[in-house]
């Protein structure tokens, strides 16, 4: 009788050396032709949310149209999965490594190595507070983003009303920062009170229930929500429609079904952090620093306001029209860098 | 104490284990009973129609995965793979519901069948190869954790059609779909465990795999069936969260498996098998379900939670252990 454990486990690993080169992309310095070495960037996020999906399609167009060989990988939320991949593109020697970190007190022993190896090290999106090692950062303005948001919410409310306030990963630089703005606004608004505020980690799931809870809790109390993000405002928005009440929801990022939320009324409004853009600049200042090109310490990107009167035109270039935007990406990022205003789409 | 006569029929022993579960569900019970007490008291808001229904919805996708693995777990196992499965099923059905839109009901398929795969190969690799449990699951929690990133190059799925919102929304008599199929699961559960033969030697198997087999038994058809439920409940869990938000993001799901387990450990069922029963599993859920809720009302910080959720399991476990040297004489 044949050994089926043996023969499994020998089948198993077959099929999984045969996936593996046939999946993988190869050697790429095999096809080397003579002339400009192809530069490579690792870059390592802290997930793949919505908009860093975007990023990385903005990413691919710049890389495609500057000849990059980019290198992706993402954390899952998770400080060491970070930290490991890190330190494997120092292993890898890319020329440039792209961190979205998953959180901003991290990471400290891997970008001595890099700087140690030479490798210059780009921040986007979110902070690194230990930036003395890094050759530049790309941030978007998050706590202009956070004031953006309240600000429109308080105008929304007339300076009065009970909110409760969805909150990012708590510790990530883009929740500390957006946390602030509405602080700052909130303080000169003492007419708004906080019902309460926790962090449903960006997702729309854990905000769903999260929301039907406030609900339960505060029901009618309630007049509006602020949500750091558009994914968990869209979770509020089915929590809020489940237990059949109409209140103002505000979101950061404009992702596609936040525009759409936008367009539909049911956000009064979102701030634009365009992946494609942003993550897209970022990977074009690693590649200057990586070419050995001056770069700047600080880029910032400041998010456009989404309004119901301006909602239509980025809803083509996220949405309908993006495979236009994106062919026009590389040159736009370009365009930006020389006049420094990034976050620009014109 | 007669624990060596009663063992000669079938019906004894089962009534002597009873006995001992009915003493831990108690103090589970009575654990809930405080819990709801507590809540009541620090929140006119906790004891409302409204807000018990709110928590039976947001119970309903975790009650799907605890019903498959409550069976895993009787039968000595453990199913790890479930809170993947989530995201796999979930990512396949809004990728087929955006290609498809005019045909949902694929999707719905899709969720269930992905999921059911995924428990097949589960319990093909366990019967057939012995590899324990654990291991077994652990490997397609990672392998279905990467086909969810895969399905969608890494994104989430916006631009879901609307109408994909009706498996999750649609409600009867007030009570929306998901909270129907985890009554319904636990009517069907209960009466496959108390009244059937496969029932039987389900516990049959967790309790003494060996004899079982000895006893004509066919324990790895036994095995295979247990983990393709437990995969197909999964995956009609990932249809019913994602139809909810109307989205599918890859990491819908994440540390579902952790809960399923809790439920059905602080409902009394032994990690080793052949011990626990499927309303055990029910008073683990809404336990966990309530301090969810009840938490959330007092505006309890998450981390908090995590903290308050981990010592009640311990605690549950160390009872059980406790118990369980009790019987022996």
């Amino acid at each position: 009788m044949p050994n089926f454990r043996k023969l499994g486990i020998a089948a198993v690993l077959a099929t999984g050396l045969a996936l593996t080169t046939a999946c993988g992309a190869g050697d790429p310095s095999a096809n080397q032709s003579g002339g400009t070495k192809k530069i490579t960037v690792g870059v390592s996020v802290y997930d793949m949310s919505s908009f860093i999906t975007q990023g990385q399609e903005g990413m691919n167009a710049y890389a495609g149209a500057n000849d990059i060989d980019l290198r992706w990988n993402s954390a899952n939320l998770d400080v060491s999965t970070q930290a490991n991949q890190i330190q494997q593109y120092i292993d890898q020697k890319v020329d440039a490594i792209v961190i979205v970190p998953v959180q901003a007190d991290s990471l400290g022993p891997q970008l001595k190595a890099a700087a140690a190896a030479k490798i210059p090290v780009i921040a986007v999106n979110a902070a690194l507070s230990d930036t003395s090692n890094l050759a530049s950062s790309v941030l978007p303005d998050d706590v202009a983003a956070g004031e953006q948001e309240m600000t429109a919410m308080a105008e929304k409310l007339g300076g009065k009303g009970k909110i409760v306030i969805l909150q990012g990963p708590l510790g990530q630089s883009a929740e500390v920062n957006r946390s602030k703005g509405i602080q700052n606004v909130l303080a000169k608004n003492p007419g708004i009170q906080v019902l309460a505020k926790d962090t449903a980690n960006w997702k729309r799931d854990q905000a769903v229930n999260k929301m039907k809870n406030w609900i339960s809790a505060f029901g009618n109390d309630i007049s509006a929500v602020v949500a750091e993000n558009d994914d968990m405002g869209l979770g509020a928005l089915q929590a809020l429609k489940e237990a059949g009440k109409n209140i103002p929801v505000v979101g950061v990022d404009g992702i596609e079904d936040g525009l759409k939320a936008v367009k539909a009324g049911t956000f009064i409004g979102t701030n634009l952090q365009h992946g494609r853009v942003e993550l897209g600049v970022g990977l074009a200042v690693a590649a200057k620093a990586a070419k050995g090109e001056t770069v700047e310490k600080n880029y910032v990107y400041k998010m456009p306001q989404i309004t119901p009167q301006n909602v239509d035109t980025y809803y083509a270039n996220v949405v309908t029209g993006k495979d236009e935007f994106l062919k026009k990406l590389p040159d736009l990022i370009t365009k930006n860098m020389a006049s420094g205003d990034i976050s620009n789409e014109k | 104490m007669n624990t060596t006569a009663s063992t000669v029929s079938g019906k004894g022993r089962f009534s002597d284990i009873s006995l001992k579960n009915v003493l831990i569900r108690n103090s589970m019970v009575l654990v809930l009973i405080v819990v709801i007490a507590y809540f009541t008291y620090r929140s006119a808001r906790f004891a409302t129609p409204d807000n018990f229904l709110t928590i039976l919805v947001a119970a309903a996708p975790f009650a799907l995965v605890a019903l498959g693995q409550t069976l895993v777990i009787l039968t000595g196992g453990i199913d790890l793979s479930v809170g993947s499965v989530i995201a796999a099923s979930a990512m396949s059905a809004a990728f087929t519901a955006v290609r498809y839109p005019d045909q949902l009901w694929l999707s719905a398929v899709v969720a269930i069948a992905v999921g059911a795969l995924v428990g097949l190969v589960n319990g093909l690799v366990i019967s057939l190869l012995n590899v324990p449990p654990f291991v077994a699951t652990l490997g397609t929690m990672t392998a279905a954790s990467g086909l969810a990133y895969v399905i969608g190059n890494g994104a989430p799925i916006n631009g879901v059609p609307t109408d994909y919102g009706n498996f999750a929304n649609t409600a009867i008599l007030g009570l929306t779909a998901p909270v129907i199929l985890m009554i319904l699961g636990f009517v069907l559960i209960w009466f496959i465990l108390k009244h059937t033969t496969f029932g039987l030697r389900v516990y049959a198997v967790g309790s003494n795999r060996n004899a079982a087999t000895l006893a004509g038994v066919r324990t790895g058809s036994m095995l295979v069936r247990v983990y393709l439920i437990s995969g197909a409940l999964a995956g009609l869990s990932g249809l019913m969260i994602s139809s909810r938000v109307i989205s599918g993001a890859p990491s819908l799901g994440q540390g579902y498996e952790l809960d399923a387990i809790a439920a059905v450990v602080i409902g009394g069922a032994s990690l080793f098998g052949g011990r626990g029963s499927i309303w055990g599993t029910l008073l683990g859920l809404l336990l966990i379900q309530t301090l969810n809720n009840g938490l959330d009302i007092l505006v309890v910080p998450a981390y908090w939670q995590s903290i308050i959720k981990g010592g009640l399991i311990v605690a549950a476990v160390g009872i059980d252990v406790w118990a369980t040297r009790q019987r022996r004489p």
